[in-house]
């Protein structure tokens, strides 16, 4: 699992981008609307990157598709101590 | 200009600009991250960027090498050709996971 963080969040193109989103949800679990909104993002970057992280155990989705909400996986909660090393890196 | 030489051509010149897109991605997150993961990437790319820019010089620029090694031993640069269509196709894979 630590691996797969610090290659999905520092070692891709969109990995500033999933941190932020990252931050985001642990802080209060929101939808892809309100990701959209609070992080001044494209409504389809959004969805991309929910995908990728969706994709990497990284974060759950609950309820139905339009309105679901996405929060942090209990997977990375055990390997929470990783993601703050990674978001104490950028500023 | 044998087809083959055409080939190892054309991928070496490929790598070389998907190469460069990469290290600059890696490049700008370890400036960001100044952590070993993009750091890996970043002297991984460069190194296999150096050994693609010799493969450019003596496959495009100057290609007596090329020529020189085919016709003293073709199977030689058949395999040549192979090994660098083989890193086409790695580098390719590398840069859609990367791209992300």
């Amino acid at each position: 699992m630590e691996g797969t963080l610090w290659y999905v969040l520092t070692g891709t193109r969109g990995g500033r981008n999933r941190i932020r989103i990252l931050q985001a949800i642990d802080e209060r679990p929101r939808n892809a609307h309100q990701l959209a909104d609070d992080l001044d993002l494209d409504y389809k970057t959004v969805r991309h990157h929910l995908d990728v992280l969706l994709d990497n155990d990284i974060v759950d989705k609950s309820g139905d598709d339009y309105g679901a909400v996405y929060l942090p996986t209990d997977r990375v909660r055990a390997n929470w101590g990783t993601v703050q090393e990674i978001f104490e890196r950028v500023e | 200009m044998s087809l083959w030489l055409d080939a190892a051509s054309a991928a070496a010149t490929l790598n070389v600009v998907l190469l460069v897109a990469l290290v600059g991605i890696w490049a700008r997150n370890y400036l960001e991250f100044r952590s070993k993961h993009p750091l890996g990437l970043l002297v991984f790319g460069l190194l296999l960027l150096a050994e693609n820019c010799l493969s450019v010089y003596y496959y495009v620029i100057d290609p007596e090498v090329a020529n020189l090694l085919r016709s003293a031993a073709p199977v030689a640069g058949r395999a040549m050709t192979f090994v660098q269509i083989l890193e086409l196709a790695a580098i390719l894979f590398l840069a859609w996971v990367t791209w992300d």
